[in-house]
């Protein structure tokens, strides 16, 4: 646990305001402690010590994390960092959410990960190109193994080795900054060259600690090739597709202009207003905050509804089981998957 | 009859109902700033209204509690209008902020005053419109907020600020009645002009609840240049040679060299780091017309004293770059230290070039980085000061040095503030640039608006 919030980190906020229109929880409540603004000056106020860290406990929960107010910040504020930070120290003990510690022990031991990987056909172990390593991720490898199947089916160079521990970004995200760190390392060390992964939330905290040269998410990855996709038909007519950004893609890596590109050349690209708008999913938040998160994403469901889309596209796996469930829940039609499949369905 | 904290809180919730009502800490503490470094004041409750006869409620209440109110927008006030130094409520805005009209044939639009001059600026785009006042905070900043404060931007020169382009206005009073001044009209002469008083009164008279825009048609061409001078008194000079050639153009903004080097540092933009001063200008308009006085400039500035060379940004993504450059000083010269106070004052055109030079002689006088960019059509300076805010005896020289450049200002026939406000941050100031008479008449007319003065006490007129 860390004692301080990073000084110069929160120096940087010259307090401007120009966070609050891109804040999704700013736009549902307006009220200034629900801005990005807002939450760095309780920061302040708890390290100078007028406020106690547990006074912040409301809004470390509510913050979606999606780091929308990175890019809209003229003065550079690592807001992602400092909410990490925030979590660290106001999530210890009792604080911490009881879903975060289960999610915790399912993904941060051995056994976890094989439990979470036991019986999924995820893609099988494969030693290629040793330089390029496909990440499974914890939850994906549950929750949608296909998509690492998919990816291992369209490039034969990348090697697949089952036993890989998760990246740490789920803790990093909840109050565990340097636990998080050192499992990024690890993952690292386990992963040799370049490391593929499907989920932007991954691709975001693991660059962060091993650098950027050594990740690329599969957009970015697959956007280097030189070939051009065929338009995906279906009945003779050319598919309608939108995209879901993921946030920390986005805001933290500045990855938004590649996916976009493949899907151009994939169907009729049609870009969903506010894509590059958080779902509420946000990591753990569809599980800790039911109802915000829903309000989060109430506008962009009716929105997808309207623009009657065959396929949206997600790049992060939380993302995927968000929109999967809550179009469900208003009965839109739209079928949600991740890039690696859509292109794969092209060939 | 005055009330303590919680007995406030709980009147205000059966007034208003909880929803609408915050007093945890987190709140409070949350509203005790705005965008002004240095100054804090926790208030003792927020109140966000959501319609005008809450806003009526409220104030009465106020009233009959002794209890002061400070109206908030966004929060981006730059002279500490809205840190609520004497506790009390803040009425937030943020759920007023609907946009109840726009008309075409009329050129007006009706807002609510919670309504952010980019979300007007962008549903009037659709019909080939334009709202003008465009401060550099507009994606944020309220219109409520813009009407507050008088609220400039960077074509004050071509179009006027914010007082240009208010034409009606419904307001509640500090005694709680709700008045409406102006209308839809072009001409409207019946009466002491109230709106124009209102506009730029900080809280301090009214709190609006409605206001009528005018809108201006959008032009369909801009075409901007840059050119570099060896200090921007140089800058300054060619600025008037621009202007005494009949040329009212929409942009005129310059950086001096701490700007320059802070902003190519933070945004690497291949801008000219070794020059002492930047100078943007542009225009817009219809066809023709926008390239023949955007190169009639580009002829001035090249024959002016000092100048170290003219170019024209050739498509849409270089002028861009330019505008950027001079939107991201502040920020880029923020990242120099950890406290940046931003000033504001305006001084006669032909008085530039020596305020600019005299600013200089400032801030190596007290050892100081001072970074100066501005609307220089205008005359309005933001020279600004970047110190460390741990380093007392700096901010000590800051203080100093930022009474010197009001002096400077005043002096030079200009103002202490060309479009931030007032506010508490130069307050101190005012008395000596508006007179004991006029001071007296300010007193005066707050007294008339808001006699048991609750609405953003000392401040404008309190």
């Amino acid at each position: 646990m860390i004692e301080k919030f990073t000084q110069s980190k929160l120096d940087r906020c010259i307090s401007c305001g120009y966070c609050l229109p891109a804040c999704p929880t700013y736009q549902l409540t307006g009220a200034e402690e629900s801005s990005p603004r807002g939450r760095i000056t309780l920061m302040r106020a708890v390290q100078e010590g007028r406020l106690p860290i547990v006074d912040l406990l409301p809004e470390a929960g509510f913050c979606l994390g999606c780091r929308a107010c990175e890019p809209v910040c003229p003065a550079g504020v690592e807001y992602g960092t400092l909410l990490e930070e925030m979590r660290d120290m106001a999530w210890q003990g009792k604080n911490r959410p009881l879903i975060i510690r289960g999610l915790f022990i399912a993904v941060q031991s051995k056994i976890g990960m094989w439990a979470l990987g036991f019986l999924s056909p995820t893609a099988k172990n494969r030693k290629a190109n040793p330089e390029l390593n496909l990440m499974l991720g914890c939850f994906e490898r549950r929750l949608f193994p296909s998509v690492s199947r998919t990816v291992a089916k369209l490039d034969t160079n990348i090697s697949v080795c089952k036993e890989q521990s998760c990246c740490g970004a789920l803790h990093a995200h909840n109050g565990e900054l340097e636990k998080g760190r050192q499992m990024a390392q690890k993952l690292g060390e386990e992963l040799t060259g370049t490391i593929i992964t499907t989920a932007g939330g991954c691709a975001a905290h693991l660059s962060d600690v091993i650098g950027r040269d050594r990740v690329r998410e599969f957009s970015q990855w697959w956007s280097q090739n030189e070939g051009k996709l065929e338009k995906i038909k279906k009945s003779g007519r050319t598919l309608r597709i939108g995209l879901q950004d993921s946030c920390h893609l986005r805001n933290g890596l500045g990855v938004f202009k590649e996916p976009r590109e493949i899907l151009k050349q994939l169907g009729d690209y049609v870009e969903v207003p506010d894509a590059g708008g958080c779902c509420g999913a946000a990591g753990s938040y569809s599980l800790l905050q039911r109802k915000n998160s829903r309000k989060v994403i109430s506008k962009k469901i009716q929105d997808i509804k309207e623009l009657n889309l065959d396929y949206l596209v997600t790049l992060n796996p939380g993302c995927t089981r968000q929109l999967v469930s809550q179009l469900r829940r208003a009965r839109v039609k739209t079928k949600v998957i991740h890039l690696a499949e859509l292109i794969d369905l092209s060939l | 009859m005055k009330l303590d904290s919680a007995s406030l809180v709980s009147q205000l919730e059966s007034l208003l109902g909880k929803d609408l009502v915050r007093s945890d800490a987190t709140a409070l503490e949350s509203y005790s700033h705005d965008a002004t470094p240095i100054f804090q004041g926790l208030p003792e409750v927020i109140v966000a209204p959501k319609t005008t006869a809450d806003v009526v409620k409220i104030v009465n209440f106020a009233r009959q509690t002794s209890t002061p109110i400070i109206a908030r927008g966004a929060g981006s006030n730059l002279c500490a209008a809205t840190v609520p130094l004497s506790g009390g409520i803040v009425m937030s805005m943020a759920n007023m902020k609907k946009i109840l009209e726009v008309s075409k044939s009329e050129m007006l639009a009706v807002v609510q005053p919670g309504v952010t001059n980019l979300d007007l600026d962008q549903l009037v785009e659709k019909d080939g419109m334009r709202f003008i006042p465009d401060p550099g905070s507009r994606s944020v900043s309220t219109i409520g907020g813009n009407v507050a404060t008088s609220a400039g931007g960077l074509r004050g020169l071509k179009y006027g600020t914010t007082k240009n382009y208010i034409l009606g206005l419904e307001a509640v009073l500090g005694t709680g009645e709700l008045i409406r001044t102006g209308g839809r009209l072009v001409k409207d002469v019946a009466g002491y002009d109230v709106t124009r008083l209102l506009v730029g009164s900080e809280g301090t008279l009214a709190v609006f609840t409605e206001i009528t825009v005018a809108l201006a048609p959008r032009p369909s061409t801009s075409k901007y240049g840059v050119a570099y001078f060896d200090d921007l008194s140089c800058a300054a000079i060619a600025v008037e040679k621009i202007i005494s050639h009949g040329i009212m153009p929409s942009t005129l903004e310059f950086l001096d060299n701490t700007c320059i080097t802070a902003v190519e540092e933070f945004a690497h933009l291949g801008l000219d780091t070794g020059a002492g001063a930047l100078l943007l200008f542009g225009d817009d308009g219809e066809g023709e017309s926008v390239s023949l006085t955007v190169n009639k400039m580009a002829e001035i500035v090249k024959e002016s004293a000092g100048g170290r060379g003219v170019s024209l940004a050739q498509d849409v993504a270089a002028a861009e770059a330019l505008l950027y450059a001079r939107r991201c000083s502040l920020p880029a010269l923020a990242r120099l230290g950890s406290l940046s106070i931003l000033e504001d004052i305006a001084v006669p055109r032909p008085k530039m070039a020596h305020v600019v030079t005299a600013i200089e002689g400032i801030g190596a006088k007290h050892n100081l980085r001072i970074g100066t960019f501005g609307h220089a059509g205008d005359g309005n300076l933001h020279p600004t000061i970047v110190v460390d805010k741990d380093n007392a005896a700096e901010v000590k020289r800051a203080e100093l040095a930022l009474s010197e450049i009001f002096h400077l200002a005043i002096a030079a026939g200009g103002t202490i503030t060309g479009e931030h406000g007032v506010g508490s941050a130069k307050l101190p100031y005012l008395q000596e640039l508006l007179g004991e008479t006029n001071m007296q008449l300010q007193r005066s007319i707050k007294h008339v608006f808001d006699p048991d003065n609750i609405l953003n006490p000392n401040r404008l007129g309190s």
